[in-house]
C-alpha cells in the first residue's frame, strides 16, 4: 500500500511463461504466466488446491515444469534443484518451518551453507548484520526452541538472506501468526522492500493481500486468470477472479427442509494440547432435507468441527446426537454405522487407500455392514457388486473395479468416494470440500447427487471454500471464525463478498448476514 | 482400563529393574576393602601347605605310535582356530598329532560352528566328517553333546571324542572332560598372592555351568590362600547368549569396572573376550590371569602379555593329542576319566617369570593336597 | 499377468543379482564360484540336509509370519527374537512339569507358548498405545531382557537341571511330544511343520477374508484413511502386536516338541531376525514368505557344504544380506514403474473410450 517507489524498476525480477505441470491423472498447472517486477511485493492468490504450491515448487527448483520457461533478471534459467534457484537469488520461506529446535539460530542459519561464510566469527558477523533487516533481535547463540513463532519465521527469512536471496517467496506466512505478529511481519517486509528485495507473497486471505501487495496475480484451477492492482481492484472483483463465475450453478431453490432434526451439536468444545480452544461451544442443528453450509477462512476450525463430529478427535465437552442417538461417546466406526456418510476434505489422506483396487476402497468405513461384510467376514462379492453399481451410477471413468484407486483422476476418485458415502442410505452426509480439485464435469455430477440425496431427506453438513458452491447448495450458511460460529447468512440473498467480509471478521456489511445472537 | 494397563507397565518395569539389580550384585568375600594398602601385600595369608615336589605324570612319553593311517576330523565350537583360547588349544593338540604321530596333513579336516546355529547344523557337520571317512572325529565343546547323541549311533565304527562332555549310551563317544575347578583353584591362589589390595576379580564369558566351574574353583582357591580376600565377579552375557565369548569390548568394560573397585588381579574365563580383560589390566597397570592356553605366548595378546602373571591351563591340546594317540594304538581304555591336576590335564603356566619360586612352592603344595584329596574343590558356586 | 510379474520379477532379479555379487566376491577371493554353488546344490542330497531344509523352512516361516502381521500395519516387531525365546523357555518348563494325556499335553504346551509370546509382546504394545513408545526401541530392549529372563529361569536353583556341562529345563514327557515323520537316514520331518502350513493358510484367510485383516491392511496402507474409515488405531496396534507375539511364541515349537523336548543352552538364536528379512523378501504374502523361508533354509543348510570345498561359509550371510537389500530396492523400482504404467493404461483406455479423464 504505502510502498515506496524509489527502488522499483521496470526490469522484471522473475518471469514465468507458459508453465504447465501434469501429474498422473491431473493437471496441476497449465499455461501459467507470472511477472514479478524487481522491488515489489507481488501476491499470488488462489484457493487451496488452485495450484499455488506446485507453481512455487517449480520456481524454487523442487519440481521441473513439463512446459514453459523461467526467466530471472531477464535471463532464462533451468532449475534442477533448489540449490540452483538459491544461486539465482531465489529463496523460499516455507509455511511449515524447517528448523532444528535443538540448534542455535546461528547453527540453523549456517547449516548447509557452510561454504559461504564459514561457521565461525565471519558467519556470526554476517548473521548479525542481516538480522537487523529481518527484525530479529536475539543473539545468534540462542537455541531455536526458545524462540516464539514470529522469531522463528524471521530465522527462516534470515536463512534465505544468508544464502544471498534477492527474491523471497513467502508461502502463507501469516497462517501461523497472530494479528499483531502479522503487522510486524508486514513492517519487516516493507523495510526490506525499501532495500531492494522482491517478495512473492502467497496467500488466500484477501485483506492481507490488499494490505501488503503492490500487485496481485490470481490463480484458479491451475492457471493464472489475471493480474490486478490491489489498490484499484475491489475485494468483490478479486473474489470473483478467485472463485470464477463461469461455473455451473449449484442453485437449488425448492426447499426440502423439514423440521426433523438429524444432527444436533450442542456446546461442543475441542481444546488443543496447549489449552487453546480449537472449537468453542459450537451449537448446530441440521434437519432432514437441509444443507447447512459452513463458511470460513481455512484454519478457523472447520476441519476440527468435522473430525470431532466424526469421532476422529475427542471432544473436550459437548454432545453430538444423530436423530435420537447420542453419539458423544462413540468411536468413528459406530458413528458411521449410526448413519453418517463422510466425504473427507483430503481424499488422498482420508478417503482412499490409493494402492488398493476400487472394490477394496468400497469396504473402507463399511467393514461391518452389508453389502461389504457379513459378521467378521468380508463379503468380497457384495463389495464388488456394489462398486460396479457406483461406477455405473456415478459415472466413475475407469476400465474396471480392479484398478488401484491411484490410477484414477481426481474427479473420478472423488465420484467413487461420494458414491460410497451415499451408499446404504445415510441419515447425514458430512461433505468437506466435496468438489475441490475435480474437473467441472465431476463437480456438476457431485452437486446433482448431493441435491438428489437432499431431496430424499438427507441432512447435509457442507464445508467449502468455494463460496459459489456454498451459496448455491446450502439452505443455511453459518460463518466460522476462530473456532466459533459467528454469523448466519441467508444463501438466497447473500453475495460472496458479504460472506467474505464476515469470514474475515470484518463485521456484517449486508442484511443477509446476521451476527450470531442478533436475531 | 487405561489405568490398569499403566499398572502392568509399571510392574513390568519394576520387575526388570529388580532383575538387573540382582544381576549386578557382586559377591563380596568377608572383610572390608583393602585394610592395609600400605603394607605392600594387604592380605593375611592362611598357612600354606607344605611344598611338594612337582610330580609330573606326563602321559606315556617315549613309546612310538604311528598315526599315519588316521583321518582326523575336528569340529570346533564358535570361534574356531585362532580364538587364542579354547579352540586354539584343540588345534595345538591336532598340530602335535600331525607332527609327532605322523598324521598326514591332507588327512585332517577342520570345521567350525557358527554363532546361534541350529542343532541340525552341528549334526550335519559331524555327519559330513563321518561320511567322508574321518575317524577319529573330535567335537570341541559340550554344545556337540546333543548332536553326537544322534549322529554317533549312525556311525558305530567311527571313534568320536567330545571335549567337555560325555554322551550316555554311545560307546563310540569318548568323553574328554577336565577338572577346570582344580586348575582355577590354583589360579585363585596365584591371584591372592599377587594382589596388593587383597581384592581380586573374575570375568566369565557366559554364565553357564562350565564357566561357573572356573568361578567356583577360583573363589575357593583365593579364599583358601587369603580368607579375608574380596572377590569381584562378572559374567559378560547370560546363559543362552554365547556372544560373551567373543566380545573383547565387553570384557574390557567388565574388567575396568572391577579395577575401579580396587581389584588388582583379574582372572578371566571368557574366550576371545579375554583380550579386553588384558587391555583393561594393562591400561590400569594391574595384573591378569589367562585361561585355557598359555596366553603369555599368544600372538593375539602379545601387546598385553606383560600383565599376564599366569594362565590356568586347560590342556585341551593334551586331551586331543592323547585321544588321537589312543585311537592310533587302539587303546581308549588307557585314557584318563577326567583330565585333572593329577594327569596334568589342568595346571598353571609360569611363562614370563612372574611366579617366583616361593609362590611356586606354595602352589605345588596346594596341588599336592588336591591330588591327594586333602582339599576337595567344589565344581559349582 | 502384470500383477504376477510385479510380484515375481523383483525377487528373481534380486536373487540373480546377489548370486552374481557373491560369485564376484568368490572370484576375487580366489575361489571357484561354480564349484561353490555346485557344492551347495549337491549338499541337498546329502544325509539329512533335505529334511533339515524343510524343517528349518517351517520354523523360519512361522517367524516371518509373526513379523509380517506387524508389517501389515507398519509395526516393526523386532521383538520376535525375544518373544520366541521367552515362549520356548516358559513352554518347556510348563511341558516338563505337568503330566497330561498325550495330545492334550502337546496342545497345552503350544497354547502356553503362544500365550507367553503374546504376553511378552504385550509390553511394547501397551507402551506404544498408552505412552507412544516406539515399538522398534521397546522390542529391541525386550529382546535383551528376554535373554536375561530365560537365563534366569533355567538356573539350577530355579527351573533348570544340569546335564554334563549343559543346563536345560526338565525334559518334557513323551505324552507332550509331537511325533515327526521318520525318513530313516534322511532324518525326521517335524510334525509341526504342518502347523506352519496351517498358520500360513490361516494368515491368508485372515488378511483377505476377514474384517480384521481388512482393517490391518487399511491401517498399514494409510493410517489417516483408516481412521476416517472408523478403524481404531490403538486397538489394531494392540491386537496385531499380541497376534504377532503369539505366533512368534510358536517358532520354537517344532524343535522343542519334535526333537529337543527341552530348552537348553544350545537353543538357536537369531530366527526372529531372519524372520524380518524373510517377511521383507516375501512381501508379507503367505506364498512369498514360504518361498523366502525355503530360500533362507536352503542357504543356511547347504552353506555347511562350503567348508568342505574350502570356501568361507560367511559367503552365505553375504548372499542373504544382498538378497534382502536388492529385493527391497527392486520392489520399489517395479512398484513405481507399475503404478505409472497402470495410470497410463487407464488413461489410454478412457481416451479410446472417448471420455475425458
Amino acid at each position: 500500500m504505502s510502498s515506496s517507489t524509489s527502488v522499483r524498476t521496470d526490469a522484471p525480477a522473475v518471469v514465468l511463461t507458459g508453465i504447465t505441470k501434469r501429474f498422473p491423472g491431473v493437471v496441476a498447472n497449465s499455461d501459467v504466466h507470472l511477472t514479478v517486477r524487481t522491488g515489489e511485493v507481488h501476491a499470488l492468490c488462489g484457493e487451496n488446491g488452485a495450484g499455488k504450491s506446485t507453481l512455487m515448487k517449480i520456481l524454487y527448483g523442487m519440481q521441473p515444469p513439463d512446459e514453459g520457461t523461467i526467466e530471472v533478471n531477464g535471463e532464462q534459467v533451468r532449475f534442477k534443484t533448489p540449490a540452483d534457484a538459491i544461486k539465482a537469488g531465489i529463496g523460499m520461506v516455507h509455511q511449515h518451518f524447517m528448523l532444528a529446535d535443538n540448534l542455535t539460530v546461528q547453527e540453523n542459519v549456517v547449516l548447509g551453507a557452510e561454504a559461504l561464510h564459514g561457521i565461525g566469527a565471519k558467519a556470526r558477523r554476517k548473521i548479525q548484520e542481516l538480522a537487523g533487516q529481518t527484525g530479529l533481535n536475539v543473539d545468534p547463540g540462542v537455541l531455536v526452541e526458545q524462540l516464539g513463532v514470529a522469531d522463528r519465521q524471521r530465522v527462516e527469512i534470515l536463512k534465505v538472506l544468508f544464502r544471498g536471496a534477492k527474491v523471497i517467496i513467502l508461502d502463507e506466512p501469516t497462517a501461523v501468526l497472530v494479528p499483531q505478529e502479522v503487522d510486524e511481519l508486514f513492517a519487516t517486509v516493507r523495510g526490506m522492500q525499501e532495500q531492494g528485495f522482491t517478495f512473492l507473497f502467497i496467500s488466500h486471505k484477501l485483506d492481507e493481500v490488499r494490505a501488503i501487495a503492490d500487485s496481485v496475480t490470481v490463480i484458479r484451477r491451475g492457471t493464472t486468470v489475471g493480474t490486478a492492482d490491489p489498490k484499484t481492484v475491489s475485494s468483490r472483483q478479486l473474489a470473483e477472479m478467485m472463485v470464477g463465475s463461469e461455473l455451473p450453478s449449484p442453485e437449488t431453490r425448492t426447499s426440502t427442509v423439514t423440521d426433523i432434526p438429524v444432527l444436533t451439536v450442542s456446546g461442543l468444545v475441542l481444546s488443543a494440547p496447549d489449552g487453546r480452544a480449537l472449537l468453542d461451544s459450537i451449537d448446530l442443528v441440521v434437519h432432514s432435507g437441509e444443507v447447512v453450509g459452513i463458511a470460513g477462512v481455512e484454519g478457523n476450525g472447520q476441519t476440527e468441527l468435522v473430525e470431532t463430529v466424526m469421532g476422529m478427535r475427542k471432544a473436550s465437552a459437548g454432545t453430538v446426537t444423530l436423530g435420537d442417538d447420542d453419539l458423544s461417546k462413540l468411536g468413528t466406526l459406530a458413528r458411521r454405522e449410526a448413519g453418517i456418510g463422510y466425504i473427507a476434505e483430503d481424499r488422498h489422506r482420508h478417503g482412499l487407500l490409493l494402492t488398493q483396487p476400487l472394490w477394496f476402497n468400497r469396504i473402507l468405513g463399511y467393514q461391518t455392514r452389508k453389502p461389504t461384510a457379513k459378521g467378521a467376514w468380508l463379503d468380497r462379492e457384495g463389495a464388488k457388486r456394489d462398486t460396479e453399481r457406483i461406477v455405473e451410477e456415478f459415472d466413475v471413468r475407469t476400465p474396471g473395479i480392479d484398478v488401484p484407486a491411484a490410477a484414477l483422476s481426481g474427479g473420478n476418485q472423488q465420484k467413487l468416494v461420494v458414491g460410497r458415502e451415499l451408499a446404504g442410505d445415510p441419515k447425514l452426509l458430512i461433505a468437506s470440500h466435496p468438489t475441490r480439485g475435480v474437473d467441472v464435469g465431476a463437480q456438476a455430477l457431485i452437486w446433482d447427487e448431493i441435491k438428489n440425496a437432499r431431496a430424499r431427506g438427507l441432512a447435509v453438513l457442507l464445508i467449502s471454500a468455494d463460496l459459489d458452491e456454498l451459496i448455491g447448495l446450502s439452505d443455511t450458511i453459518k460463518v466460522m471464525l476462530r473456532g466459533r460460529l459467528v454469523a448466519d447468512a441467508d444463501p438466497s440473498t447473500v453475495t460472496p463478498e458479504d460472506l467474505g467480509s464476515a469470514m474475515t471478521g470484518a463485521g456484517s456489511t449486508s442484511a443477509a448476514v446476521h451476527e450470531e445472537g442478533e436475531n | 482400563m487405561r489405568r490398569r494397563m499403566r499398572g502392568i507397565a509399571v510392574a513390568a518395569i519394576a520387575l526388570t529393574s529388580v532383575m538387573s539389580m540382582s544381576a549386578c550384585a557382586k559377591d563380596s568375600g568377608g572383610g572390608s576393602a583393602a585394610q592395609n594398602n600400605s603394607g605392600g601385600s594387604g592380605c593375611e595369608y592362611a598357612a600354606a601347605p607344605p611344598a611338594a615336589p612337582a610330580a609330573s605324570t606326563s602321559a606315556g612319553a617315549g613309546d612310538k605310535v604311528d598315526g599315519s593311517a588316521l583321518k582326523v576330523g575336528l569340529a570346533y565350537d564358535i570361534g574356531g582356530r585362532g580364538d587364542a583360547s579354547f579352540n586354539d588349544s584343540a588345534a595345538a593338540g591336532l598340530d602335535k598329532a600331525v607332527s609327532d604321530l605322523g598324521v598326514k596333513k591332507e588327512n585332517v579336516k577342520e570345521l567350525t560352528a557358527a554363532p546361534n546355529e541350529a542343532e541340525d547344523a552341528k549334526q550335519t557337520r559331524l555327519r559330513q566328517l563321518a561320511t567322508d571317512g574321518y575317524s577319529p572325529i573330535i567335537a570341541v565343546g559340550f554344545a556337540y553333546a546333543e548332536s553326537l547323541k544322534v549322529v554317533a549311533p549312525q556311525f558305530p565304527n567311527v571313534k568320536f571324542g567330545l571335549i567337555d562332555a560325555g554322551v550316555e549310551g554311545a560307546p563310540n563317544v569318548t568323553a574328554l572332560t577336565f577338572a577346570e575347578h582344580e586348575g582355577s583353584f590354583l589360579a585363585g591362589v596365584i591371584a591372592a598372592y599377587q594382589s596388593k589390595s587383597c581384592h581380586v576379580g573374575f570375568v566369565g564369558g557366559v554364565e553357564i555351568p562350565l564357566i561357573q566351574k572356573f568361578e567356583a574353583g577360583y573363589f575357593q582357591g583365593a579364599k583358601a590362600a587369603a580368607p579375608k580376600i574380596e572377590i569381584e565377579k562378572k559374567y559378560l552375557t547370560p546363559a543362552g547368549d554365547f556372544t560373551g565369548f567373543q566380545d573383547p569390548a565387553k570384557g574390557q568394560e567388565a574388567a575396568k569396572g572391577q579395577i575401579d573397585k580396587k581389584a588388582d588381579v583379574i582372572y578371566h574365563a571368557a574366550g576371545a573376550s579375554g583380550k579386553g580383560v588384558f587391555s583393561a589390566a594393562k591400561e590400569a597397570g594391574v595384573k591378569a590371569i589367562g585361561v585355557d592356553s598359555d596366553q603369555y605366548n599368544q600372538a593375539t595378546v602379545a601387546n598385553e602379555k606383560d600383565v599376564i602373571v599366569s594362565s590356568m591351563l586347560k590342556r585341551v591340546d593334551v586331551a586331543v593329542y592323547t585321544f588321537v594317540k589312543a585311537v592310533a594304538k587302539n587303546d581308549l581304555a588307557a585314557l584318563p576319566k577326567v583330565f585333572d591336576l593329577k594327569v596334568d590335564g589342568v595346571g598353571y603356566s609360569t611363562t614370563g617369570g612372574k611366579i617366583d619360586d616361593k609362590l611356586k612352592g606354595i602352589l605345588e603344595g596346594y596341588k599336592a593336597q588336591i591330588i591327594e584329596g586333602k582339599i576337595t574343590v567344589k565344581d559349582a558356586p | 499377468m502384470g500383477k504376477l510379474r510385479g510380484n515375481l520379477l523383483p525377487p528373481a532379479l534380486a536373487i540373480v543379482f546377489s548370486a552374481l555379487l557373491c560369485g564376484l566376491a568368490l572370484v576375487l577371493s580366489g575361489a571357484n564360484p561354480l564349484k561353490a554353488f555346485g557344492a551347495m546344490v549337491n549338499q541337498v542330497g546329502e544325509g539329512s540336509t533335505a529334511v533339515d531344509i524343510i524343517n528349518s523352512t517351517g520354523i523360519y516361516y512361522i517367524a516371518a509370519l509373526a513379523v509380517a502381521i506387524g508389517f501389515q500395519m507398519n509395526l516393526f516387531n523386532i521383538g520376535v527374537e525375544g518373544q520366541y525365546r521367552i515362549a520356548a523357555v516358559v513352554a518347556a518348563i510348563f511341558g516338563g512339569s505337568v503330566a497330561l494325556p498325550p495330545g492334550i499335553h502337546s496342545l497345552a504346551i503350544i497354547i502356553v507358548a503362544a500365550v507367553a509370546g503374546a504376553a511378552w509382546a504385550a509390553i511394547p504394545a501397551i507402551l506404544k498405545v498408552t505412552r507412544g513408545v516406539n515399538e522398534v526401541i521397546s522390542t529391541i530392549m525386550m529382546n535383551g531382557i528376554a535373554l536375561g529372563v530365560a537365563a534366569y529361569l533355567i538356573r539350577r536353583d530355579v527351573f533348570g537341571e544340569l546335564r554334563g556341562n549343559n543346563i536345560r529345563t526338565p525334559e518334557i514327557a513323551e505324552s507332550g511330544w509331537v511325533p515327526g515323520i521318520p525318513l530313516g537316514d534322511n532324518g525326521t520331518l517335524f510334525g509341526l511343520v504342518f502347523l506352519a502350513i496351517a498358520l500360513g493358510v490361516g494368515y491368508w484367510v485372515m488378511m483377505n477374508r476377514t474384517r480384521f485383516g481388512f482393517e490391518l491392511r487399511a491401517s498399514g496402507e494409510s493410517a489417516t484413511a483408516a481412521a476416517a474409515g472408523g478403524v481404531n488405531a490403538k486397538k489394531m496396534i494392540l491386537v496385531s502386536m499380541l497376534l504377532s507375539g503369539a505366533i512368534a511364541g510358536l517358532v520354537s515349537m517344532p524343535e522343542i516338541l519334535g526333537r529337543d523336548h527341552t530348552y537348553n543352552l544350545n537353543f538357536p538364536g537369531g530366527i526372529g531376525f531372519s524372520g524380518i528379512a524373510i517377511a521383507l523378501l516375501g512381501r508379507n504374502h503367505p506364498a512369498g514368505i514360504a518361498f523366502g523361508a525355503l530360500l533362507w533354509a536352503f542357504l543356511d543348510k547347504s552353506g555347511l557344504a562350503l567348508d568342505n570345498v574350502g570356501v568361507p561359509r560367511e559367503i552365505v550371510t553375504i548372499m542373504q544380506g544382498t538378497i534382502v537389500l536388492s529385493v527391497v530396492v527392486a520392489y520399489e523400482v517395479v512398484r513405481r514403474f507399475e503404478l505409472a504404467s497402470e495410470q497410463r493404461r487407464v488413461g489410454r483406455e478412457l481416451a479410446s473410450a472417448g471420455g475425458a479423464a
